[in-house]
């Protein structure tokens, strides 16, 4: 999984997204340039670090009718809009929908690039996240049944002894099966357990 | 009814007696006045001749005039005197004058030497009678009166002499007879006032052929001075009048002579008495004496003025100087000038001509006033329809700012771009290149859609030229295709087939399409995405040039549509209701005409129409 981030632009105007790539390529980023909303849908998206140039009017669905299908479909690739008319409306819409910035053309390179950092950092931390969640989910999915149901309990602050007893077993069964997701999971403290507990549950909703 | 009244006969009778008192009074009254005029001289003498006017102007024509002339001085001597006398006494025996006239010196010493056998208790008037003469009487009877007549020789001579200032020599001619010796004798007497002024001469009693030929030797520093005369040296006999005129003609020097009657035969002029004023004077004595005035209380003047008389033509002829001549003086055959002439005409015709001019001036007035008013109202239409053209513009701010931005924006990250390579120290020449070229095609690109967009919102001068209705409307397509794509809405444009040339202005036919294919895209705005379309037909054929720009909207209501071209009408929330108006404006100043008709299937159909004798559409001026 190369790390480069990809640059994706998506314009109708032939002259303009070549300029753009142009100008990201020789910024040292890798680019890749659409037609239309169609084109970018039709190309899979590979799991890179990355973020979305848009157009916001070109013939057929337009960038925001684009911004809204990601969002439906989970993709969480940060977007900045182009527009070639700044329309409050629009802009108003596509801030609200997340979008990382929303940019006059001609755009200044500065602020150009001052918006790509911004989306690559945005989607730094998402991908962070995504990768440490994917990560908890991973070891989470590694405890036994048993070891799921100790785990249960543990975080809703039970002892061992009522653990014991409402699962039926001995409580020194207790104490080694929770001493067995500690390590499968990396903690080392209730606390710290306590933590991770909320950020599965925020994970799972 | 009364048949018989004892006053009637009597009445009658008075009545005649009055009709015969009357009868007999204007009987009495009724008999001729009879004045005799005496002349010394002969009957056509130029003298006798203007004073018997002045005469006859005079007295009334109930009066009878008689003349008779003594024929002075061809006729003279006791027995002509005597015959002359038993003659006029026998003539007039019958009908003896009321008032005797005499008329000249001789006629006066006629009648003083024979009154007591002719007309001795006739009140006499005297004319033309000089007063040295009368003076010369040694008793003048009371009942002879008259106003004296002073020649004033030294007048005219003074006179001369500074019209003349050159003029060193002083020439006199007199004639052979007494008449003429005796202005000879006064001349010679009176000339020398003039000593050191100039030198006098005389040439008197010369035969006229001599006498002429010296007066036509005279060089520039003569003048000569006449009073004319009655015989000259040779023997034959003259008026003094066609003596001076044989004179005024043979002399090489200004002639003056001394009496007005001289005036027209080639003398300059002179200080004269005016022998019609003679008569006239003469002739208001006489009204006085036959209205019973006693002559010796008549009020007369001491003497008859003299006038100073010039020839105009003479005045000329010398050179004489126009401003020396005295106001008073009377000056004959200057031509008149036109308005003297034909004042009256000449004053109708000012006036005709004033006011003739007065109405062009009025007129030309009113015409440029019209022609004033026509300009603002033109100059105020096109102000409105360059207004409804920034106003269209106003609508595709959206979509021009996309269209400028689109090529400003490649232009500055192309720039961006090669900048960051120049950074980078890599020889990358020829991306550099393409990236030059593209900045520049998108520089035309940015400013072709300025341009478009100017030639559509600036003012212009309204121009009057074939050109392609399909070239306009291929233009309009590309004005609004980025509008239209904003809006989503399909622009199909169908051409005409053939060259389609209107004559006229074409940004105002292309205001025209423009208006109505955003009020097309407007109509759509709501419906469902697949009637979004707008149809533009351009059509070249026997009909004529048509264009029919069709929507598939909601239509137009039956009631509104009578009212869609009027001004200031709108259905639209943000309209102002000009654009339709302005539109039908300036196809009918093309010489076509526009109307709206529901579609076929929905929508609206927008039509507009030249006959094919109209194609040749006259633009008017922005739209006039």
């Amino acid at each position: 999984m190369s790390t480069t981030p990809l640059i994706h632009v998506v314009d109708d105007d032939d002259s303009l997204r070549t300029a753009l790539l142009r100008l990201l390529g020789a910024a040292g980023f890798e680019v890749r340039g659409y037609a239309s909303t169609g084109d970018f849908l039709l190309y899979p998206l590979p799991d890179r670090p990355g973020c979305l140039l848009l157009d916001v009017r070109m013939p057929g669905p337009s960038g925001l009718e684009l911004q809204a299908a990601l969002q439906r479909q989970g993709v969480a690739l940060p977007v900045i809009f182009l527009t070639g008319y700044a329309d409050v409306a629009d802009s108003v819409r596509a801030m609200k929908a997340g979008a990382v910035d929303f940019l006059a053309k001609p755009v200044e390179r500065a602020a150009l690039f001052d918006a790509i950092q911004r989306a690559l950092a945005c989607d730094a931390v998402q991908r962070t996240a995504r990768q440490e969640a994917e990560q908890l989910r991973a070891r989470f999915a590694s405890l036994t049944l048993r070891e799921r149901a100790v785990f249960d309990r543990v975080i809703t602050g039970k002892i061992n002894k009522q653990i014991a007893e409402e699962l039926g077993i001995a409580e020194r069964t207790v104490k080694m099966q929770r001493a067995q997701f500690m390590v499968k999971l990396g903690v080392n403290s209730v606390a710290e357990l306590g933590r991770l507990a909320e950020r599965l549950r925020r994970l799972s909703d | 009814m009364p048949t018989e009244n004892p006053n009637t006969a009597s009445r009658l009778v008075y009545l005649l007696a009055g009709c015969v008192l009357l009868l007999a009074l204007s009987a009495t009254a009724g008999e001729t006045r009879q004045v005799l005029v005496l002349y010394s001289t002969h009957r056509l003498l130029p003298a006798n001749l203007e004073g018997e006017g002045g005469l006859r102007e005079t007295i009334a024509n109930s009066v009878e005039l008689s003349a008779e002339f003594l024929d002075y001085p061809r006729f003279s001597g006791e027995s002509y005197a005597h015959t002359v006398t038993t003659f006029l006494r026998e003539k007039y025996a019958l009908r003896p004058p009321d008032v005797l006239v005499v008329g000249g010196e001789g006629a006066l010493a006629f009648l003083l030497d024979h009154r007591t056998e002719l007309f001795p208790q006739i009140p006499v008037v005297h004319m033309g009678v000089a007063r040295s003469f009368l003076q010369s009487i040694p008793s003048l009877p009371a009942d002879i009166v008259g106003v004296p007549v002073e020649c004033d020789f030294s007048g005219t001579i003074d006179q001369a002499l500074r019209w003349h200032p050159q003029a060193r020599r002083l020439v006199v001619v007199t004639g052979a007879v007494t008449l003429d010796r005796k202005f000879e004798a006064r001349l010679r007497d009176e000339v020398s006032r003039f000593q050191g002024r100039a030198t006098a001469e005389f040439l008197a009693r010369l035969p006229t052929d001599v006498l002429l030929k010296r007066l036509g030797e005279l060089g520039e520093d003569a003048m000569v001075f006449t009073p004319g005369y009655f015989q000259d040296g040779a023997g034959r006999t003259f008026t003094p009048r066609e003596a001076a005129r044989l004179m005024a003609a043979a002399a090489t020097a200004p002639v003056y002579g001394s009496f007005n009657t001289f005036i027209g035969i080639g003398i300059v002029g002179g200080s004269m008495p005016n022998f019609a004023a003679m008569g006239r004077q003469a002739g208001e004595i006489v009204n006085q004496l036959l209205n019973g005035a006693a002559p010796a209380e008549l009020r007369l003047p001491a003497i008859m003025p003299t006038t100073l008389n010039v020839d105009w033509r003479q005045i000329r002829r010398w050179g004489i100087d126009e401003k020396v001549i005295p106001g008073d003086a009377i000056v004959h055959f200057k031509a008149p000038s036109f308005l003297e002439e034909h004042r009256n005409g000449a004053i109708m015709a000012a006036a005709v001509f004033l006011l003739q001019a007065g109405l062009i001036a009025g007129l030309l007035v009113e015409r440029r006033r019209r022609r004033w008013a026509e300009l603002a109202v033109q100059k105020q239409c096109s102000e409105l329809a360059h207004a409804s053209r920034l106003a269209v513009a106003g609508e595709l701010t959206a979509s021009i700012a996309h269209e400028i931005n689109q090529p400003l924006g490649a232009i500055l990250s192309n720039a961006d771009a090669a900048g960051l390579i120049l950074e980078s120290g890599a020889d990358r020449r020829d991306e550099l290149r393409e990236i030059l070229a593209d900045i520049r095609r998108d520089d035309l690109r940015a400013s072709e859609v300025v341009r478009r967009l100017r030639t559509l919102i600036a003012k212009h001068e309204i121009e009057r030229q074939p050109f392609d209705l399909n070239e306009a409307v291929s233009d309009v397509e590309s004005v609004l295709r980025a509008e239209a794509q904003r809006r989503r809405v399909t622009l199909d444009i169908r051409l005409a087939t053939t060259v389609t040339t209107l004559i006229g202005d074409r940004i105002q036919i292309q205001q025209v399409l423009i208006n109505l294919l955003i009020n097309a895209m407007d109509a759509v705005a709501d419906v469902p995405e697949y009637r979004r379309t707008v149809v533009v037909s351009v059509a070249n054929d026997a009909r004529g040039i048509t264009i029919a720009v069709r929507d598939r909207g909601h239509g137009i209501a039956p009631k509104h549509l009578p009212q869609i071209f009027d001004s200031f009408f709108s259905t639209k929330r943000q309209g102002m209701g000009l654009g339709l108006s302005i539109a039908r404006t300036l196809v009918e100043a093309h010489g076509g005409r526009i109307w709206a008709e529901d579609g076929s299937d929905d929508g609206t159909v927008f039509q507009i129409e030249w006959p094919p004798a109209s194609t040749m559409g006259v633009p008017s001026p922005e739209p006039a």
